[in-house]
């Protein structure tokens, strides 16, 4: 017996939102990393999973026209920010993954401190994010 | 501080992620490995000879202090180790390039090469037990794809298992860590074994240590090899070759780092209890290579009894066994690659894997049935070859240290490892040539350098062991003096 | 007293959660399966959110949103499967 098919329209649009706030969750996470909770890691699979349940309301098709990044190629330039950290302070003849901090003023935020681990916690984000997806996708692409 | 230690680590993983960005260029592709791996070698024998000069290398990573952040530190032996390891990958990417489809370099294949490689010589430089373990993980992921990349039918078989026997190992290995941890309050190698010593190796921690011997007999193919001719005979020639060569050996250092810079207290009950484990390994790997008559299956069980024959030496204990043990690893890595390779031609000119369908390729094949002849005649310790002076050592070490049924089991493991690779010389080498030139299955093209050179190196290497024994000593000397190690990588600092 | 009170709703919360993984081993249906998966992780955030109170600290507030949004879309996930038979469709 085929099934009448069901009616998505009240997903889609709730998820439309609920995709926005769990970016916007995902990049809290992210920044909280440096002295709480949080971190690249974390924060990545949050990212991965809000661009998930676009592709689950919705369909491949459609996400990928919107959505036109090659998530494979997240992989590589990840890693490439995070070596590229530890090797930057090793050019200056400091050890490796040796990192730097400071405050600086920024015009909304007030005073902030930024550390080059930062940038290598950004290199660990876009990996997770381009290998959490390209794992989904691969396998909801599989022919049966 | 001594940035070079880094180098072996940062030069593959770099390389290996830029051409995950440049999949189709495979030219590019090929070009940039084999130059990543031509540096990493320079690299090694740069830090070779720093080692021999100035000790060992430690490097802080981040600055933090030893105890407290991650310590990379190579002494002697894992130096020599990576230099090996290194050539050898290098010269199995030479067999690569001609021996692949090309599918397969397209999906990815030079990169996870390189972040095996990576997982290798991070697992033998690094000076922290956790981090020992995300080495490891980093190459068994890259293995669990290259043992089924290409997608045959009995590879993926194969991989399922092979995924599920080291998942639930690695779990181990991290039970084993959280109780060494919760014992000493502390993963630092150096810093355990500081704390072991002041304690002393009391019960809870032999106990632990027997657990971590576990774990790494696993993944070395000491006993628990249960998974291994299985595994090793699925994949392409090349990649059982880098895995033959490579991935036990990485076990195999894990357990001598171990039982020689941390758990040395109790030998007669923990380097015993190796020694028994070395002599059944023998023993079954032995009956396994010399009834069996596939040509995968014989060389698979040859790894096995190789692992065995260094733990022997681990076994033993003493400086001239540690010696024997060095010398045998490195000609173990060698010329387990080159019989992988020798057995992947034949497989691949006659295409089939039983030896009673195959005959006669020395007419056709010269070149390669001497070498396979050369090859055997390593395997089994006939001077002036590679394999000579480590057996000897070994067995020497065994006998002074009064293991005599362990150097005894060694010297007939030896004549099994004869008999098993005779066989395969005696099946598919000689007699009547039933495969004329234009019948057999493959070519030979470009798939002679790489065997040609492994066999030099292992005709050098058994001629001018005399120019290896200083390196060799200094190797066995770090071992059996944790307090060098201790020392550099503290560096003077207070000892928490 | 509140102490106690909170330790008896936590005892309920993994009788709860046991129960659950009852239905979840046992469940006739997927659905019934799902269902007992969404619970736990209902019940999983309430635990969280006691505990954090017994604790008198804020750093578990984090967890409990991340938990709810992983059931979230696990459960989603879960009921397309049942509904359409495939996670995510090739096209509409």
């Amino acid at each position: 017996m085929k099934w009448p098919r069901p009616n998505n329209m009240m997903l889609q649009v709730a998820i439309r939102f609920i995709s926005l706030i769990i970016f916007a969750f995902s990049i809290y996470l992210f920044l909280a990393g440096h002295n709480n909770p949080g971190g690249g890691f974390i924060g990545g699979l949050m990212t991965a999973s809000s661009l998930l349940v676009l592709y689950l309301a919705f369909d491949m098709k459609t996400i990928k026209d919107v959505i036109r990044l090659n998530f494979t190629v997240f992989i590589g330039i990840g890693l490439l920010f995070a070596v590229g950290t530890g090797i930057i302070s090793m050019l200056f003849g400091y050890q490796f993954l040796k990192h730097f901090f400071d405050t600086f003023q920024l015009p909304i935020f007030g005073e902030v401190e930024l550390t080059t681990a930062l940038l290598f916690d950004l290199g660990v984000y876009l990996v997770v994010v381009g290998a959490a997806l390209t794992i989904i996708l691969n396998i909801a692409e599989d022919e049966k | 501080m001594n940035n070079l230690v880094v180098l072996p680590i940062v030069i593959p993983l770099l390389t290996g992620m830029l051409l995950i960005l440049f999949k189709q260029y495979i030219q590019l592709q090929r070009t940039a490995s084999f130059l990543a791996l031509v540096g990493t070698t320079l690299v090694h024998c740069l830090l070779l000879f720093e080692i021999k000069q100035s000790g060992v290398q430690a490097v802080q990573m981040g600055s933090w202090p030893a105890p407290f952040g991650i310590t990379l530190a190579t002494d002697m032996f894992s130096a020599l180790l990576l230099l090996t390891s290194n050539v050898v990958a290098l010269i199995c990417l030479l067999f690569a390039f001609h021996s692949l489809s090309a599918e397969i370099e397209e999906t990815y294949f030079y990169s996870l090469f390189l972040f095996l490689i990576t997982g290798v010589n991070g697992s033998f430089i690094t000076g922290d037990l956790f981090n020992l373990y995300v080495f490891f993980e980093v190459l068994l992921i890259a293995s669990y794809v290259l043992v089924s990349i290409g997608g045959k039918k009995k590879q993926l078989r194969e991989a399922m298992k092979y995924v599920v026997i080291n998942v639930l190992s690695s779990s181990l290995f991290l039970f084993a860590i959280a109780y060494l941890y919760s014992i000493t309050g502390t993963l630092n190698l150096a810093h355990l074994s500081v704390r072991v010593a002041q304690t002393g190796q009391d019960a809870l921690i032999t106990a632990v240590s027997l657990l971590l011997l576990i774990v790494l007999s696993i993944k070395a193919g000491l006993f628990l090899f249960f998974w291994l001719p299985g595994s090793y005979s699925a994949p392409p020639t090349v990649i059982a070759a880098v895995f033959a060569a490579l991935l036990t050996k990485v076990g195999i250092y894990g357990i001598i780092r171990m039982f020689s810079l941390i758990f040395y207290h109790e030998t007669h009950v923990t380097h015993l209890f190796i020694g028994i484990l070395a002599a059944l390994t023998m023993i079954l790997g032995g009956l396994g290579a010399s009834g069996y008559g596939d040509i995968k299956k014989i060389l698979t069980y040859n790894v096995v009894i190789g692992a065995g024959f260094i733990l022997a030496g681990l076994a033993a204990f003493s400086p001239e066994a540690l010696n024997g043990s060095i010398f045998y690893l490195i000609h173990d890595m060698i010329s387990k690659a080159l019989v992988f390779l020798i057995g992947g031609i034949v497989i691949h000119l006659t295409g089939t894997t039983k030896l009673e369908d195959m005959s006669g390729l020395i007419r056709t094949h010269p070149a390669l049935g001497w070498m396979f002849f050369i090859t055997i005649l390593a395997l089994a310790g006939i001077p002036p070859l590679s394999g000579f002076i480590g057996k000897v050592l070994v067995t020497e070490g065994t006998f002074v240290s009064g293991y005599y049924w362990l150097g005894a089991i060694g010297l007939l493991a030896s004549i099994m490892i004869l008999y098993s690779l005779l066989k395969i010389f005696m099946n598919a080498f000689w007699g009547e040539t039933i495969l004329s030139v234009e019948e057999e299955k493959g070519t030979t093209k470009g798939l002679m350098l790489p065997v040609a050179l492994l066999t030099t190196l292992t005709i050098v290497i058994g001629i001018f062991a005399q120019v290896l024994v200083p390196y060799v000593d200094l190797a066995t000397y770090s071992l059996l003096n944790p307090e060098v190690y201790i020392e550099a990588v503290f560096s003077g600092n207070p000892i928490p | 007293m509140f102490k106690v009170l909170l330790t008896i709703a936590l005892v309920l919360l993994s009788c709860a959660i046991i129960m659950n993984i009852y239905r979840l081993i046992i469940g006739p249906s997927s659905a019934d399966r799902i269902q007992a998966l969404d619970t736990i992780g209902i019940n999983l955030i309430a635990g969280i959110a006691i505990f954090s109170v017994i604790l008198e600290t804020y750093a578990y507030i984090d967890l409990i949103l991340l938990i709810g949004i992983l059931s979230f879309v696990g459960t989603i996930a879960l009921s397309r499967f049942i509904e359409r038979g495939v996670v995510i469709d090739k096209k509409r």
